[in-house]
């Protein structure tokens, strides 16, 4: 008996789902089994989502391509959204992105801003804002990148991306080609985007990442390639096959405009890649801030920053690259956190189907360990998944995750009908021992309902301290789960103002104290997938009634806060400690 | 090796007695002529007789002992042969006729005891081309093809009298991805013997492997003008499924299956490229016309169960791994095969695929895939490194590797269970095993990068990225030609 006869057959069973099901498909997954399940702990989860986005007045459909089937993979992958407090009023609003349709615009097709009223409901004021605009959206990322005091709006798209300036009056005016972020050649697929301080001169730069060199005159369609197809079903092509996209960095000149700083910074070294979601955050805690870039059936990125305007990419050598084993995933979302409370952050990454999450542990000096199994994030590989925060929902001082989940191919479901189209969110509980519970009912109707979702943002939209979770929804309207504690326990929200530092303190990194726990979380303009979240960071203090805070700004500062009582926000200005917050109301 | 016949060694070795005179001393001059006059008359009993009152008198003489491990294993006597050799190096450690005496045997008995042997005759004499060939064919045989290739490297034209040395060179180098060396001995080896088909075979499947199929086609195209054999047959199929012309792949395997339709590793072939194009059910029906002409062939069953896994008919890959093992209990794959199922039917209940491998195990415990199956299946449950399941998983992937050094599946799971660990060096030794024999295994270069990380030991990284994108493009390359051709059911004797 040769090796090769027994190669043949032991290959072919090891290998040949893996290369049926997934290289041979447009979209990397390693079709590996889920870890059992463990025993229920049996443990009480006192959080509960309500979607309650009809009530609030969210009622327009998000329309991103075809609702029955999808020819091209630019009408699949979808947008994210972000919650950002505009008018300064201390109450988050609403920004949508949205896609359109190739047969033509919808009305329905804009992003769209929702003033918060205060009460639970929001206002569609995208027109009186500015902010109609159509076309294929994708990633949003919120900072104040003129330092004027009000947040302003970048989006990208397939084609031209849009830098949105805040006039601090209501209205946004669209200064993408004063800003010099005009692209004249041919259309670019705009992805994720950060803004990011990463030469701390304390002005906001921008990096976007780019998916896919895309024209719809040369994609190829359903069951034309090899990459077209999945299980057999014809399914539109991608991203393997497609000639990668190109990131770019861009230099705030801090007079309102950007210059490409891609070549000498190092970034246009990283060519081989799909780039989605970018979360920039100071891993190696050297006090400068670093770039990861979730990627589709590539490598995804770690950008190290070299302090000298350059970058360094290191993501294979750092360990968030690819899997455990050494294969490409497809990285779509990117939740930030500390979900081991060693005061380092964590990375966690959402994948295709017959996959699992991806779960990265920090060791401070941003070499990550892969702790999927470990955590027990494993036991779920069921659906293809999106966006994704690391936040604690319900307050006990243990940061949980939860993401959102969706198929690309709506066409499957039909021959299929174990891959459907529309998939349960995904709540995993941290039992505060380094592992993750899956809990489905007990999260509430929000999480087991079915929708294609996207990106989805975290915040505390009704200001009663606790984490609430905007989604997107294809060709549906949003949801906006209400997080309804059954039990409260103490909390504490931090918003930060940068005054050497960017006016946003992006890229500041808190270290909370309480009890015998130290928690770290990031202030980033983009996360979960391609959407920005509440900026004010919001910490779960459990039975702790007070907390210490240690602040990195952005610039360098560090200040230590002692014993700040729970259940409040607080409203710290750099350099000058608390001052009084603006418009919080509980 | 085989060229340095006994004839021919006793006589060396007589010869080297003589120079040497009477360096050991005790024995008469007279008695020793009498032994060495039987063993070169090839009297081997007159021989052992003699030496046996002469060791009686002298029996701390080495050279007597080695003398004796000469008649003995004239007499075939191997077993005393050897003995007699390490008595007499027990006796003299650096007794160069008698370590290469012991090396031989152990050679030939294919024993790895042979390597310490060898190397202690090199130690002595660093030229000695015998040695350097015997340890590059024991470390090809290994695996250890970087060490092989390092001894056949200084062997010269002495390779050039032993051909199976010579390929076995050339597939090592292979191996090392040293393609173009390896094109240049399977190249001496066609010169050299023009007329043996099996080298000009031998160099177009060198040229296939190192990803020349147009050249191997052009190396075999006077084989296939002059009525191919069916081994010719096979290999031009895999050539043109290379050159990406499936039509004719599918075609002279059809017409080799026409030639010799009793020929099992046809159908199997033909299975392949069915896998290859996602043709199961087309792949099925090719076996069961085998199955018609050989009811009794296991591994007819064995292919036609991987074909009904992709299909996910478990049942029924499940009664031909059966039926495999019965026919052939020995061969030992069903039971993998068995085990591999099991894993795959069960993805969410690893307690009843470890139940099946186990009970597998139980009947067929020097059976090593089914020890990394075992290894591999409680990896999946991440256990806790210290745990009992933990060590469990790694005594097994251990004995994987023991059982067999060239499963480097088994290489990459040890290295996992090590990274898991915190064992950062050893998780890099069995990722370097691996390398060595697949270089571009995308997982041992992916771990081997994480472990000198963790251990500090930067400097070679770079070189492993590098390495590791290619393979990943490599690999990108090779699924992108699959899946060009599907195969459909069509009468005998066409394609497509």
């Amino acid at each position: 008996m040769t090796m090769d006869r027994r190669s043949f057959v032991l290959l072919s069973l090891c290998a040949s789902a893996q290369r049926l099901l997934g290289q041979e498909q447009g979209i990397a997954t390693r079709d590996i089994a889920a870890q059992p399940k463990p025993a229920p702990s049996g443990r009480p989860f006192y959080a509960h989502f309500t979607d309650v986005a009809k009530e609030a007045g969210l009622h327009a459909p998000i329309i991103y391509g075809g609702i029955e089937s999808k020819k091209y993979i630019m009408e699949a992958n979808g947008c994210g959204c972000a919650f950002i407090d505009y008018d300064n009023d201390g109450w988050m609003d609403i920004f949508l992105l949205s896609g359109t349709r190739l047969e033509g615009d919808p009305p329905e097709a804009t992003n769209r801003l929702y003033k918060n009223n205060r009460d639970g409901t929001f206002t569609d004021v995208t027109e009186k804002a500015g902010l109609k605009a159509v076309g294929w959206a994708n990633g949003v990322c919120v900072g104040d990148y003129n330092n004027d005091g009000f947040d302003d709006i970048f989006c990208t798209y397939f084609g031209q991306n849009r830098l949105y300036r805040n006039n601090g009056n209501g209205t946004f005016t669209d200064v993408t080609r004063e800003a010099g972020l005009w692209e004249s050649g041919p259309a670019r697929w705009g992805a994720g985007c950060a803004f990011v301080d990463y030469n701390r001169d304390g002005h906001l730069d921008l990096f976007v990442s780019n998916y896919i060199r895309f024209s719809f005159e040369h994609a190829p369609v359903p069951g034309e390639k090899s990459t077209c197809n999945f299980k057999g079903v014809p399914v539109n092509c991608g991203p393997r096959g497609l000639p990668t996209g190109r990131h770019s960095l861009y230099r705030n000149n801090g007079d309102g405009t950007f210059t490409d700083v891609t070549k000498q910074a190092g970034i246009d070294l990283a060519t081989e890649s799909y780039g989605m979601t970018v979360v920039a955050a100071d891993f190696d805690e050297d006090g400068w801030p670093d770039i990861f870039v979730a990627c589709d059936s590539t490598p995804s990125l770690l950008f190290m920053n070299n302090h000298d305007g350059t970058f360094r990419e290191e993501g294979v050598t750092r360990g968030v690259a690819l899997s455990e084993d050494g294969m490409e995933q497809a990285g779509m979302g990117v939740g930030i956190g500390d979900y081991h409370l060693d005061g380092h952050l964590d990375l966690f990454k959402t994948h295709f189907v017959s996959d699992t999450a991806g779960f990265y542990r920090n060791d401070g000096k941003g070499n990550f360990d892969e702790v999927s199994r470990a955590a027990k994030i494993g036991v779920e590989t069921r659906f293809t998944s999106w966006g994704a925060g690391i936040f604690d929902l319900d307050n006990d001082g243990y940061p949980d995750v939860l993401f959102v989940t969706g198929s690309v191919y709506p066409e499957v479901e039909k021959k299929l009908p174990q891959y459907p189209y529309r998939t349960p969110r995904v709540l995993f509980r941290n039992l505060g021992n380094g592992t993750f519970e899956e809990l489905e009912s007990q999260g509430g109707d929000g999480i087991t309902a079915a929708h294609s979702s996207r990106g989805c943002a975290f915040g505390d939209f009704d200001n009663d301290g606790d984490m609430d979770v905007l989604i997107v929804n294809m060709n549906e309207p949003p949801s906006l789960l209400r997080n309804d504690l059954k039990v409260s326990q103490n909390w504490l929200k931090i918003k930060l103002e940068g005054v050497k530092s960017n006016r946003s303190a992006i890229g500041a990194r808190v270290l909370a104290h309480y009890g015998n726990k130290v928690q770290a979380q990031a202030l980033v303009s983009q996360s979960s997938y391609y959407s920005c979240n509440d900026p004010r960071l919001h910490f779960g203090l459990g039975a702790s009634t007070e907390a210490t805070l240690d602040i990195y700004w952005p610039n360098g500062l560090h200040e230590r806060y002692q014993e700040i009582s729970a259940n409040q926000l607080v409203t710290i200005r750099e350099g000058a400690g608390l001052v009084p917050n603006r418009g919080w109301k509980r | 090796m085989k060229g340095n016949s006994f004839l021919g060694r006793i006589c060396l070795v007589i010869l080297v007695l003589s120079l040497q005179g009477r360096m050991f001393g005790q024995t008469s001059n007279e008695r020793l002529q009498s032994i060495t006059a039987a063993l070169r008359g090839r009297d081997f009993q007159q021989a052992l007789q003699s030496l046996q009152s002469a060791l009686q008198e002298s029996p701390n003489n080495p050279q007597l002992w080695m003398l004796q491990g000469l008649a003995y294993s004239g007499t075939g006597d191997s077993k005393s042969a050897l003995a007699s050799y390490k008595h007499a190096l027990r006796i003299s450690p650096d007794y160069l006729p008698a370590l290469e005496g012991a090396a031989q045997l152990q050679y030939e008995a294919g024993s790895a005891d042979a390597i310490p042997l060898l190397e202690h005759v090199l130690k002595l004499r660093p030229d000695e081309t015998t040695s350097h060939a015997m340890l590059a064919v024991l470390a090809a045989k290994k695996g250890d093809c970087a060490m092989a290739v390092q001894h056949f490297s200084v062997i010269g034209s002495m390779l050039d009298s032993q051909p199976d040395a010579l390929q076995g060179y050339g597939i090592c180098l292979l191996k090392l991805e040293q393609t173009e060396e390896a094109i240049q001995v399977f190249g001496r080896l066609m010169t050299m013997q023009p007329n043996e088909p099996r080298f000009r075979q031998g160099l177009a499947a060198v040229q296939l492997a190192a990803g020349k199929p147009q050249d191997a086609l052009t190396t075999l195209q006077p084989l296939l003008d002059s009525s191919p054999n069916v081994s010719t047959m096979r290999l031009a199929a895999a050539i043109y499924e290379a050159n990406k012309d499936t039509p004719n792949a599918v075609k002279i395997l059809r017409d080799a299956i026409v030639k010799d339709p009793r020929q099992t590793a046809l159908y199997v072939d033909f299975a392949e490229i069915a896998m290859d194009h996602q043709s199961f059910q087309t792949g099925v029906e090719m076996i069961n016309s085998g199955l018609e002409l050989q009811p009794a062939e296991a591994q007819l069953y064995l292919a036609r169960g991987v074909l009904y896994v992709q299909l996910a008919d478990y049942e029924k890959a499940q009664a031909d791994f059966d039926k495999a093992e019965q026919l052939d209990p020995k061969q030992g794959m069903s039971a993998a095969a068995q085990g591999m199922l099991a894993e795959e039917q069960n993805q969410n209940n690893p307690e009843r695929a470890l139940a099946t491998v186990r009970a597998k195990l139980a009947k067929q415990s020097e059976d090593a895939f089914l020890w990394y199956l075992q290894a591999a299946i409680i990896s999946q449950k991440s256990p806790e490194p210290g745990s009992p399941e933990f060590a469990q998983g790694l005594d097994s992937a251990k004995r994987a590797v023991t059982l067999q050094p060239s499963l480097t599946v088994a290489h990459n799971v040890l290295a996992k269970y090590y990274l898991d660990s915190g064992q950062n060096a050893p998780a890099a030794k069995e990722c370097r095993l691996v390398l060595q024999q697949d270089p571009s295994d995308q997982g041992a270069l992916y771990h081997l990068v994480i472990a000198l990380r963790k251990m500090g030991t930067t400097a070679e990284i770079p070189d492993l990225l590098k390495r590791l994108a290619k393979a990943r493009q490599d690999a990108a390359k090779v699924e992108g030609e699959r899946n060009r051709y599907k195969l459909i059911v069509a009468p005998a004797g066409s394609s497509e």
